[in-house]
């Protein structure tokens, strides 16, 4: 078959034109199952599977080249040799493709992750003509599935890094988010478990390369007096080291790299929320120190959480939001007793506040005698990150 | 113009005779049984009848024709409609107001009230009125009372305020007498408003020492009594008038209209007014409502009036046959109302004043609160218990400790709030400070804090109250108190319910114009002696509401103690009791007010009495009955008939119909349920406290403290982040119970609280209606239609002697509550007899002994039961034991049983008892073995879920599913139905639940499938009409949906898209049907239209109900079916109750449940059977199409919006009568042929509506309609190759034949033993 040949390193895969596929190669590699071509994807994966709709996955063989390179390679904060690759929502497996082309010294693991029949499909084959690829058919998004990939043994030759010994040499997770509630929930947790070194992060500081949507991105990435400045933009600061792995008008326009094409998506979501938005590929590497104390976690989701509903007032008069009674916190806060640089300037508006403010806020709460018993439990409404009214 | 005096003596005679006490209501003869006749009053044949009787008076009391046959006459009767026009757009140019007041206007009508207040601020009031009717003279708005309101202000302002500018403020008042006078306005004067001018030429008549300026044209009293006699109004009615302040001036202006009558040579007004002064120079007689003591033969009160056919007094006579009056008592204006109500009213209509207790109740409750809150907090203060240790802690010592501050900071306030405001031009702007002075501030402090902690108290699981909310009822609470005053002011007497149905039953055309008659009588009179009171806009009560609760939060603080826990030391500190924060839900930011957790704790624990206010509590004495849609039930506190939707519209019907007369037995029939007395079952009452005093949790008492164990954090929290979700989901779903016990804790402190209060006391549930004409009682903490707790402390006032069937339904009964009810009769009865023993111990040793009752279904109904029956046998004499526990009858899945009738459906009505069998058959249950069977099925196939569920298919899991198929449940409703009662079992695990359910619903759905297939065509039928409605026009908006659109600015040429845009705008009929009983039901569904409103605390958005939108037409649809059974189960429960009350029979319903005393039961089945009977021989679905042809007349329908439902359309092609807006023509057959084809082949295309899911209502029936997805392409295709936009269709055309009946004759009804069991 014509596809069944990937493009060789020779050729210009800087290219953003998706019709420079060069067919010479590097060498050669069987496809036992090939990807359709882009303008069939239509028809073989129509949008109207919430699988389609909800995720958007790499079309283009060139556009995984292209990342697999910038997340393990070069400048990447996750560079390095010799990994064992996790990769949550490949698709079809565009980029997967892109990953086995690499050399064994490069990978020597890459376990994949897909509960879509049809995707899965088009991965599972891949196992017959590599021996280090493993394709299971679980959700990334559930935390089971990485106790699956524990108990089959697949992650024992994975040693645990001390934290403070740098980048964890082996691990690397990679992942396409889904948009919409889950992708914005799953892009959250990733950090929340930076503090208390939980899921992958037990291993120690596992680097992660993502490929989700700009307004998403837009949302982690928010600096201080901005309005997209949001719980999660804090977090992320506070928890992590971010970073672009390639430029964003690398992935322009949108409709050449990523399936569902953009009008076709006929959907009454909020913009943000639909597919179709450009997208942007990055890596994220956690702190080595960790300005969130573990056992404080809660309390910070919980005065984030709390605050953030009035971004834009002032802190002053943002306390109440807090508790009754946390007014008197400010004094707390503003206490001339107090080393200038650890007060917190209490006429700063909500979205205007540092990741040092924070930090003193989230302090003064925890040792309040009153604050709240169920922190975590306080707001079910609460949907996750990043959500606006 | 006929003089009074032209009456004849003996005519007059005739109507004394009329008037007399002997002519009271008898019951009505045909229905009573024969041992009932002795307590009828036995001088029926002796009372000289009337020669020329009173048009509603029967001139034959003995008339022979069935009761049944009556009221099939009745519900075979074409029916009186009501109907008014379709509202138009917001946009068009039509104005509203004739339906829909406009929100503007309305606030500034109760500016001007508000500002006339206590003389507020009465030259403002006088420009905005000014203002008013030069800009909306004759809007309905503008109510005359309105117009006396003023005039009695400026006479006041003459007299009182500014006595400087006396004579402007009595040229302002003529000048506006003289407008109504000469009705320029369209408004009439009425006994106030002559009274107001009475009054003001005995304060400022020439000869008085209050002159004003000779150039003030003022009416002299002979014009006023050309005037009054012109308009028919009684002179001794305008003296007695609540504008005459005092017994001098009374006595004054009876010595000046008596002059002008001799000067006119009018005697009958002279001896008329001579007998007002003699009546009130009367003491009222005490024994005068004790008929026994009241010997016949007594010259009674020589008046006597004649009433118009519409109840109205137009005729005053004086009895030639007066005894001397002794004038021991001076003259005296209470008195003389007091008499004037007994004679005006006659005594049926007003028997008497029992109301006392009721009167006090609520009108001291705000007082009786303070004195309470006070007492409390000097008795802490007492024993040294103030700011330090536990008692501290006292919810009622806080409360007082707020209203201290507030009520003092509230004044200053709003002092301050009065100059602000004074100083501001004079905008349409809407001040505040007119409405804060209505209530004394002590009044205002306690009502917001009262109001916010029985909010709270309801507020449920979560801790927080919606703001808007919170303020809304705070406004509302401020504005109720307010009328509550107005009405009391003038010590009115009330009118209470007849005994019976009237003389003539209630289904005669007599019997009805009767009814109709009285409660105008009734309704004109409250009218007459109300002060009158304007509505107050939403905007109004929010900002009212945002000032008090801003100010209640500033000042309300509680102390709080913990233990810092870095130092160990204890610390407290003062913290506000309500906070106001902001909170997302469902993505929207909305304002909430939380309490502290302490306060919150509190409510659970402490007593709440305080908090509730008398419309919160059953009645001591019987309701007010209804007189109009807004005149009934508490005595002072102005309750409405219905419950509306927020929807303006609603109430414009129900007044409508009210006022046409249309709705009397939906007012009989809540008259009916509102006098049925209850009383607290003592038995039950007893073992409740002692469980709720123990604290601990006892069948469904939740317990003080929550005693669940918190879920153990897992070892592996911190790296599984699977582990830690689990812990998660059961952390949260604990916390979830522990809120939920916090709350249901509050429910039940509540009803304890209720119940002792009222332990002696017989009490009464006064009623009302949602909008499908569904009754329920409006106290809404411990009622009959409440849990099984709140049923077990009930029973009625009265007790009858069971007698041996009796007996057996008591058994019968008892073996129902405790949920073995499938079973025939016979065995029901021998389950009781087995269990004898158990019964026995549950009754004597309720908490020692075995405790059999709780394993009950309904465990405290069960208990009171079982405490009746051993009461019953133990008596000696079984038979004879007077027995006042309700024993009910229920409908079986009752929403089938009203299809299978209306569909004359075999197969169905077997399944619901419709049909004769030996052995009730259960629905549920059935459903529940299809699932069983499906799950072992599935677990052949290795499925683990059928595997979990295997064995725990209940009939309870899937009841409710069941039963709300027929009212059009989706899968989602479905679904949460099931994981409810899932969660409820116990033994699934909470995480698993959602999952479980989502495979469970989907089962369920199958099995019942086309087990239903009858209503299911029904149904169809409905919704397709409904449909049809929500999309048609009204004939008068037509030439303006056509009218062309200008281009867009951009210069494009206008696209078919704004024809299409216009014609939806324009879809602004809701569907609308009339009951049997003549009540008007509109369905509310419109696009939801909240607008922005500024108060103190935030800006609120608020839904205006004034404003109409278009319709909902997805909502109008899926919606219609559900309300018209629901329409329908309330008429055939309103018939039943007429019919009981007719004949005698104690009767109380909880919807489809039919409660009697256990000797009644028999009787009671025989109604419940002959009024089904009725109702569903009437045709009912047939009238409904009849009802639509002629309410929707002229309507049409723009075809492109019923495109795709064209081809399901059955009659289309010979109907489709397609006209343009000038042309008509017909499409011809191959043309609609095509247009099926075309859109046939179609994707169907649903408007893209912006449904949101609204948040959970209370109504759990009522489904929401789910979101449907618009498929891509279908509407553009369609309009390109079919250029149907601009053709209408006759709405009626369209409307598709009723479904045929099948062969099942509702008559077998009658025979059915489960039909009810």
């Amino acid at each position: 078959m014509q596809r069944s040949l990937f493009g060789a390193g020779t050729c210009s895969f800087r290219s953003s034109r998706p019709s420079a596929i060069s067919r010479t190669c590097r060498r050669h590699f069987h496809d036992p199952k090939p990807l359709p071509p882009q303008d069939e994807w239509r028809a073989h994966f129509p949008s109207s599977f919430v699988d389609v709709r909800d995720r958007v996955s790499i079309n283009n063989l060139e556009t995984g080249r292209l990342l697999a390179d910038s997340f393990l390679s070069g400048k990447s904060l996750g560079a390095g040799e010799n990994k064992v690759v996790i990769e949550a929502y490949p698709g079809p497996g565009a980029l997967s493709r892109a990953l086995l082309r690499l050399p064994k010294s490069k990978i020597r693991k890459l376990i994949i992750l897909e509960s879509w029949d049809r995707f899965y499909q088009y991965l599972k084959p891949l196992e017959a003509v590599d021996p280090r690829v493993t394709v299971l058919p679980i959700d990334g998004y559930t935390w089971d599935s990485y106790s699956v990939i524990e108990e089959k043994g697949l992650l024992d030759d994975v040693m645990k890094h001390d934290w403070n010994a740098g980048i964890h040499p082996e691990l690397h997770f990679i992942a396409q988010l889904p948009h919409g509630v889950y992708g914005e929930q799953f892009f959250s947790q990733l950090f929340r478990c930076m503090p208390t070194k939980s899921w992958l992060f037990k291993y120690g500081r596992v680097p992660m390369s993502l490929v989700l949507s700009q307004p998403m991105w837009d949302r982690g990435t928010a600096p201080y007096a901005t309005n997209a400045r949001c719980k999660v933009s804090v977090i992320a600061e506070a928890t992590s080291q971010l970073q672009n792995a390639v430029r964003p008008s690398e992935l322009q326009p949108y409709d050449d790299h990523f399936h569902p094409s953009t009008s076709r998506v006929v959907s009454k979501k909020a913009e943000s929320k639909r597919a179709g938005q450009p997208h942007v590929a990055v890596n994220v590497v956690p702190h080595q120190d960790q300005l969130i104390r573990s056992d404080q976690l809660d309390h910070w989701d919980y005065v984030l959480r709390r605050l953030f509903v009035l971004k834009s007032t002032p802190l002053k008069n943002a306390m109440n939001s807090l508790a009754p009674g946390a007014p008197t916190l400010l004094k707390v806060l503003t206490d001339p007793e107090l080393p200038p640089e650890e007060r917190v300037n209490i006429n700063d508006k909500i979205k205007n506040l540092t990741i040092k403010d924070w930090a003193l806020i989230v302090r003064a709460f925890y040792n309040w005698p009153f604050s709240p018993e169920d922190l975590t439990f306080s707001n079910a409404e609460d949907f996750g990150p990043g959500r606006e009214g | 113009m006929i003089p009074l005096t032209k009456r004849s003596t003996r005519r007059l005679e005739t109507t004394l005779v009329s008037y007399s006490r002997q002519s009271l209501p008898r019951p009505a003869r045909l229905y009573s049984s024969p041992s009932k006749s002795a307590h009828a009053p036995a001088f029926a044949t002796s009372v000289p009848q009337p020669e020329a009787p009173l048009p509603y008076l029967p001139p034959n009391l003995e008339r022979e024709f069935s009761k049944t046959k009556e009221m099939a006459t009745f519900l075979h009767e074409r029916q009186s409609y009501t109907i008014l026009p379709t509202p138009a757009p917001a946009d068009s140019s039509d104005t509203n107001t004739m339906i829909f007041p406009d929100t503007a206007l309305q606030n500034m009508v109760s500016i001007i009230e508000a500002c006339v207040h206590n003389l507020y601020d009465v030259p403002r009031a006088k420009t905005v009125f000014e203002g008013l009717r030069r800009r909306h003279r004759c809007d309905p708005l503008l109510h005359g009372g309105l117009y006396n309101l003023l005039l009695d202000a400026y006479i006041e302002m003459a007299s009182v305020k500014e006595v400087e500018k006396r004579s402007h403020w009595v040229e302002d008042a003529c000048a506006l007498f003289e407008v109504m006078e000469n009705g320029k306005d369209k408004v009439t004067p009425t006994a106030n408003t002559y009274a107001i001018m009475l009054r003001a030429w005995v304060l400022f008549n020439p000869s008085s020492h209050r002159l004003v300026a000779s150039t003030v044209d003022m009416p002299t009293p002979i014009m006023l009594l050309r005037a009054m006699i012109d308009r028919q109004i009684p002179v001794a009615l305008v003296v007695a008038d609540r504008a005459i302040r005092t017994t001098k001036e009374a006595s004054e202006a009876i010595k000046m209209l008596s002059k002008a009558a001799v000067d006119m040579n009018l005697g009958k007004v002279v001896n008329e007014l001579g007998m007002a002064e003699a009546l009130g120079s009367r003491a009222p007689d005490p024994l005068d409502n004790v008929p026994e003591a009241t010997p016949v033969t007594r010259a009674k009160q020589q008046m006597q009036v004649t009433h118009a056919q519409d109840g109205s007094v137009t005729d005053f006579g004086v009895s030639e046959t007066a005894v001397e009056v002794e004038h021991e008592v001076p003259f005296n204006l209470a008195n003389l109302r007091k008499h004037l109500a007994q004679v005006i009213l006659a005594r049926r209509v007003l028997p008497e004043d029992v109301a006392a207790r009721q009167k006090l109740l609520e009108e001291s409750v705000y007082d009786v609160a303070v004195e309470r809150l006070k007492h409390q907090a000097e008795l802490f203060d007492e024993i040294g218990l103030t700011n330090k240790g536990l008692g501290n802690n006292d919810l009622r010592k806080w409360m007082w400790e707020w209203h201290q501050k507030l009520k003092v900071r509230l004044k200053a306030e709003i002092a301050t709030l009065a100059v602000e405001e004074s100083k501001l031009s004079d905008g349409r702007g809407i001040r505040l400070s007119p409405f804060l002075t209505l209530l004394k501030p002590e009044k205002l402090s306690l009502i917001t804090i009262l109001e916010l902690m029985h909010l709270q108290g309801g507020a449920g699981a979560s801790k927080v109250m919606k703001i808007a909310r919170a303020l809304l009822s705070v406004g509302r609470a401020v504005e109720i108190e307010y009328k509550a005053e107005m009405c009391k002011k003038n010590n009115i007497t009330m009118p209470s319910n007849p005994a019976r149905g009237g003389d003539h039953g209630y289904f005669s055309r007599l019997g009805y114009r009767d009814l109709h008659a009285r409660r105008v009588a009734a309704a004109k009179y409250m009218e007459d002696a109300e002060e009158w009171t304007s509505d107050w806009s939403q905007i109004i009560r929010v900002k009212v509401g945002a000032f008090l609760v801003d100010l209640l939060m500033d000042v309300g603080t509680v102390v709080r103690t913990a233990v810092d826990r870095r130092t160990g030391e204890t610390v407290s500190e003062e913290q506000p009791a309500f906070v106001h924060s902001y909170e997302y839900q469902r993505g929207h930011k909305l304002g909430v007010i939380k309490l502290n957790s302490i306060v919150a704790e509190r409510i659970a624990k402490d007593t709440v009495r305080e908090t509730l206010h008398p419309r919160h509590l059953p009645m001591l004495v019987k309701p007010k009955p209804w007189l109009g849609h807004d005149e009934g039930g508490y005595l002072y506190n102005k309750t409405s008939v219905m419950r509306y939707k927020e929807s303006t519209e609603q109430q414009i019907y129900l007044r409508q119909a009210s006022n046409l007369g249309n709705v009397e037995l939906v007012y009989a029939a809540l008259d009916v349920l509102s006098t049925t007395p209850w009383k607290i079952n003592r038995d039950v009452f007893e073992v409740v406290l002692k469980v709720w005093n123990s604290g601990e949790r006892f069948h469904k008492l939740p317990p003080a403290v929550y005693d669940q164990p918190e879920p153990q954090k897992p070892e592996d929290f911190d790296f599984d982040p699977k582990a830690k979700a689990i812990y998660i989901t059961r952390q949260r779903a604990w916390y979830n119970d522990k809120a939920n016990n916090h709350s249901d804790r509050c429910n039940v402190n509540y009803k304890v609280e209720i119940a002792r209060t009222f332990l002696g006391d017989t009490f009464y549930l006064p009623h009302n209606v949602d909008f499908r004409g569904r009754a329920y009682p409006i106290p809404p903490h411990l009622n009959h239609i409440g849990d099984d707790l709140s049923r077990g402390l009930l029973k009625f006032g009265e007790s009858k002697p069971l007698g041996e069937r009796g007996l057996r339904w008591l058994k019968i009964h008892l073996s129902n509550l405790y949920g073995f009810d499938k079973a025939s009769f016979n065995d029901r009865v021998a389950f009781v007899d087995q269990h004898l023993a158990d019964i026995y111990d549950s009754a004597e040793k309720p908490l020692e002994g075995r405790r059999w009752w709780t394993t009950a279904d309904d465990a405290w109904q069960c208990l009171a039961a079982c405490i009746e029956l051993r009461n019953a046998l133990e008596s000696g004499d079984p038979h004879a034991f007077e027995s006042s526990l309700p024993v009910h009858q229920d409908g079986t899945c009752n929403g089938l049983q009203h299809y299978a009738a209306l569909g004359g459906d075999d197969r169905g009505a077997r399944q619901v008892n419709l049909d004769v069998t030996d052995k009730p058959s259960d629905v549920y249950t059935y459903v529940a073995n299809m699932v069983e069977e499906q799950l072992v099925k599935d677990i052949e196939k290795g499925n683990p879920m059928a595997q979990l569920l295997s064995g725990k298919i209940a009939r309870k899991v899937v009841k409710q599913t069941v039963m709300t198929t027929v009212y059009g449940v989706t899968f989602i409703g479905a679904r949460e139905q099931i994981e409810k009662q899932l969660k409820d079992r116990l033994d699934i695990p909470v995480e698993e639940c959602w999952l479980a359910a989502n495979y469970l619903a989907k089962l369920v759905l199958h099995c019942i499938g086309d087990l239903f297939s009858a209503a299911k065509d029904i149904q169809n039928w409905l919704n397709t009409c409904a449909r049809l409605i929500a999309k048609s026009i009204p004939p008068e908006r037509l030439s303006d949906t056509l009218r062309p659109t200008p281009p867009s600015q951009k210069g494009r040429p206008a696209p078919e898209q704004t024809l299409y845009a216009r014609m939806r705008k324009e879809q602004m009929t809701s569907v609308i049907w009339t009951t049997p009983l003549g009540l008007p039901i509109v369905q509310p569904y419109r696009q939801e239209k909240r607008k922005q409103i500024m108060t103190s605390l935030q800006s609120v958005f608020i839904s205006d109900p004034n404003s109409p939108a278009m319709v909902n037409s997805q909502k109008q649809a899926s919606a219609f079916p559900p309300n018209f059974v629901h329409s329908l189960d309330a008429t055939h429960m309103m018939l039943t109750a007429l019919e009981c009350r007719t004949r005698n029979i104690t009767f109380a319903s909880v919807h489809d449940s039919y409660w009697t005393h256990a000797a009644s039961v028999d009787d009671m089945s025989v109604i419940i059977r002959e009024t089904f009977i009725g109702l569903h021989s009437s045709n009912v679905l047939q009238r409904l199409h009849e009802e639509f042809c002629e309410r929707y007349k002229g309507y049409k329908v723009p075809l492109p919006s019923i495109r795709t439902m064209i081809p399901k359309l059955p009659r289309t092609a010979n109907i489709l009568q397609i006209s343009d807006d000038k042309e008509s023509r017909t499409l011809d057959e191959q043309a609609v042929e095509d247009l099926r084809l075309k859109a046939g082949g179609l994707p169907i295309e649903e408007e893209p509506e912006e449904v949101e899911e609204d948040q959970g209502e209370e109504e759990d029936e009522e489904e929401k309609p789910k979101k449907k997805k618009a498929k891509r392409g279908g509407k553009r295709v369609v309009s390109s190759e079919l250029n149907l936009d601009d053709k209408f269709v006759n709405l009626t055309d369209l409307l598709p034949p009723v479904p045929k009946k099948g062969i099942f004759d509702v008559d077998r009804v009658k025979n059915s033993l489960y039909f009810f069991s």
